[in-house]
């Protein structure tokens, strides 16, 4: 009978662990789709200032993005780079292109609360974590993403949860490497475009003493799924060339 | 009593002249060890406040512990006028401190760009001075930058070269920048030369929308001494908020390193106190074993046996006063000596580069009060090893005292 009992406990474990990858599979392909093209404002509140910014991006598979400032005018045509987990940037104010170093991968990016690592490793979720699911309620599925051995990740633990109906996130909690919550990221307002459901609105929230206050929204403006997004824009040439 | 004891030091001068070597050696050796130990703790930590940190920092509450944007000093100019009516105070200049990264056509590198004034600067630290190449910055200059040799290096530029700066603005845009190298300097710390460079704050502030603003204002006072009691008049004067820290704080991990460093020199002398301890214990055991005979006549002849204790104490006494004395004399010539004329190891302070050791220099520190505690350690030791000889030869009466071979 014990024995029964356990290989019943590990079958459903791995029935659950693989449900987990499903669900993390689909929530990416559902985000990502073959290619994605988006526009999007982001709003960044500080403790003395409040900036908006437009930017644009294309994306394709995991590896490959370009995004392009578009406001304010004093950083319009500045483009950014991401070729599998590495970044470069084009600054028109001084025309050069410029590879971020890995030092400077936790630094912010344009100022907001998403650092560069963000920037270089947002899809790569399923490859870079062990998923696990630790609740259900109904369709939301709350998931436990811990670090591969070995994966270069700065988060020690991240939970999310899911929304099952649209393959969708509804929050985010990161953790440092003591278990202490760093940051969080909250998800609204779900829209189908095609055969894929985005969130429109995403709130970045630090949790560090130091940025309380601060936070980061991001607005999906217009979104477009596999429209067949050149090749064009995933090289060096096209920080350059898509700036202007 | 005096001259009685006097002779029998005299008499016994094998006994005598090796616990007086034994007890001035070991006094020498520990204010001299001391006075080293403290005089290259001393001298590292004022090289290091005196290239860059400074006595004194006022700043926004909160930026020692988490440098951001988000803590930096507002409203400069009033902050500043207020330092300017305190007594004290010699020198004091803003910065403003911005991790950027500096792109060459080679590499990228993050590193700490700060904005200076640079003719007060020149007066609270010795940026100006570690010129290697190339000239200082001035107040006319824009985008000139005065570069650490080390950070040079790791971007494969020299003087007169082009360098990218790109980071963020004090609200947080994007701030973007071409400079020009026109100076390199070298101040022997080298994470500090690997990782810093310095522009105009004037021209700096207009890139980082930071005009009335700075990360910090760096003091220096007549004396070292006293930067406590100038801290303290500071922050009486500052709007609420503005922390006011001494070195010892802007300093701390380098404190504590120097506390553990001096833990580590205690518990070697004390091990080597351990044995001297015994050896002199030793000595006045067997002087004292080899005196039962004599002491036990004594007592015959009506000498009380607290007389005895009285003697046996007095002959230590005259040798531990003489011993620590001579020995102190000689470790004080010393550590004066070789703190006006430091030791100079060559080659040490670019071997020892990563460890903050600028000088080839190892000066001792010559402090009154740290030579008389030193003495009074050995001159105690010595009263403590001859305790147990005393207790022994209490135990005997007068007849066992005299017939004991």
């Amino acid at each position: 009978m014990k024995k029964w009992l356990l290989l019943l406990s590990f079958f459903t474990s791995l029935l659950i662990c693989g449900e987990a990858e499903t669900i993390i599979n689909r929530l990416e392909e559902n985000l990502r789709g073959k290619d994605l093209y988006a526009k999007m404002e982001i709003i960044v509140k500080t403790k003395r200032h409040t900036r908006a910014m437009l930017i644009e991006s294309w994306g394709k598979g995991k590896k490959k993005n370009f995004t392009k400032i578009l406001a304010p005018s004093r950083d319009q045509g500045i483009t950014f780079l991401n070729l599998d987990k590495q970044m470069w940037q084009y600054v028109p104010k001084i025309e050069r292109i410029i590879k971020i170093p890995a030092s400077m991968m936790l630094q912010s990016w344009m100022g907001t609360d998403i650092t560069n690592d963000d920037m270089v490793k947002q899809s790569s979720l399923a490859d870079d974590y062990h998923v696990s699911i630790l609740r259900k309620d109904g369709p939301i599925v709350t998931l436990e993403l811990i670090p591969k051995r070995g994966a270069a990740v700065v988060w020690g633990k991240i939970i999310s949860k899911v929304d099952t109906r649209t393959y969708t996130q509804i929050k985010d909690i990161f953790y440092d490497d003591e278990e202490v919550e760093v940051r969080a990221i909250e998800y609204e307002g779900v829209k189908q475009y095609g055969s894929h459901y985005v969130t429109t609105r995403m709130s970045i929230i630090p949790y560090e003493a130091s940025k309380k206050g601060n936070s980061t929204t991001i607005r999906i403006r217009d979104i477009r799924f596999d429209q067949g997004i050149s090749e064009s824009y995933f090289s060096k040439n096209a920080l350059i060339r898509y700036s202007r | 009593m005096f001259s009685l004891a006097l002779k029998n030091l005299l008499f016994y001068k094998g006994r005598t002249l090796t616990t007086f070597l034994l007890s001035l050696c070991s006094t020498v050796l520990f204010v001299v060890y001391v006075a080293f130990m403290d005089g290259s703790h001393e001298s590292m930590l004022k090289n290091s406040l005196s290239i860059y940190t400074g006595a004194i920092q006022v700043m926004q509450e909160g930026h020692h512990e988490n440098p951001s944007y988000d803590t930096l000093l507002e409203d400069l100019p009033s902050v500043m006028q207020t330092l300017k009516n305190i007594e004290g105070i010699r020198a004091y200049t803003p910065r403003l401190e911005s991790f950027a990264l500096l792109s060459s056509e080679e590499d990228s590198v993050g590193a700490m760009v700060t904005g200076i004034v640079p003719e007060s600067e020149a007066l609270v630290s010795r940026l100006k001075e570690a010129l290697v190449k190339g000239r200082y910055l001035d107040s006319e200059d824009s985008n000139g930058l005065y570069m650490g040799e080390e950070l040079a290096k790791r971007l494969g530029v020299d003087l007169g070269d082009e360098i990218a700066l790109v980071g963020s603005a004090t609200d947080y845009s994007f701030a973007a920048e071409r400079f020009q190298i026109i100076g390199l300097f070298r101040t022997g710390l080298f994470e500090f030369d690997a990782s810093s460079a310095f522009v105009n704050k004037a021209y700096f502030d207009a890139l980082m929308l930071s005009e009335t603003m700075a990360s910090s204002i760096v003091v220096t006072v007549d004396d070292l001494e006293k930067a406590e009691t100038v801290a303290g008049e500071i922050a009486g004067q500052m709007p609420s908020r503005v922390e006011v820290l001494t070195w010892k704080k802007l300093m701390a991990s380098m404190v504590q390193a120097m506390e553990v460093d001096s833990l580590f020199g205690y518990i070697s002398m004390g091990l080597f106190f351990i044995v001297v301890f015994f050896v002199i214990m030793i000595f006045g055991f067997i002087n004292i074993s080899g005196r039962i005979r004599e002491l036990g006549l004594l007592r015959a002849l009506g000498v009380h046996s607290y007389e005895i204790l009285k003697l046996l104490l007095l002959e230590s006494a005259i040798l531990a006063f003489a011993s620590v004395l001579a020995g102190t004399l000689i470790g004080a010539y010393l550590a004066y000596f070789y703190e006006v004329n430091p030791i100079i190891i060559k080659g040490m302070a670019e071997t020892y580069k990563a460890y903050g050791i600028i000088s080839d220099e190892v000066p001792t520190r010559f402090d009154l009060f740290t030579i008389a505690w030193n003495a009074m350690v050995v001159l105690l030791l010595n009263f403590l090893a001859i305790l147990y000889p005393v207790y022994y030869i209490r135990q005997f009466t007068p007849t066992e005292a005299m017939r004991h071979v």
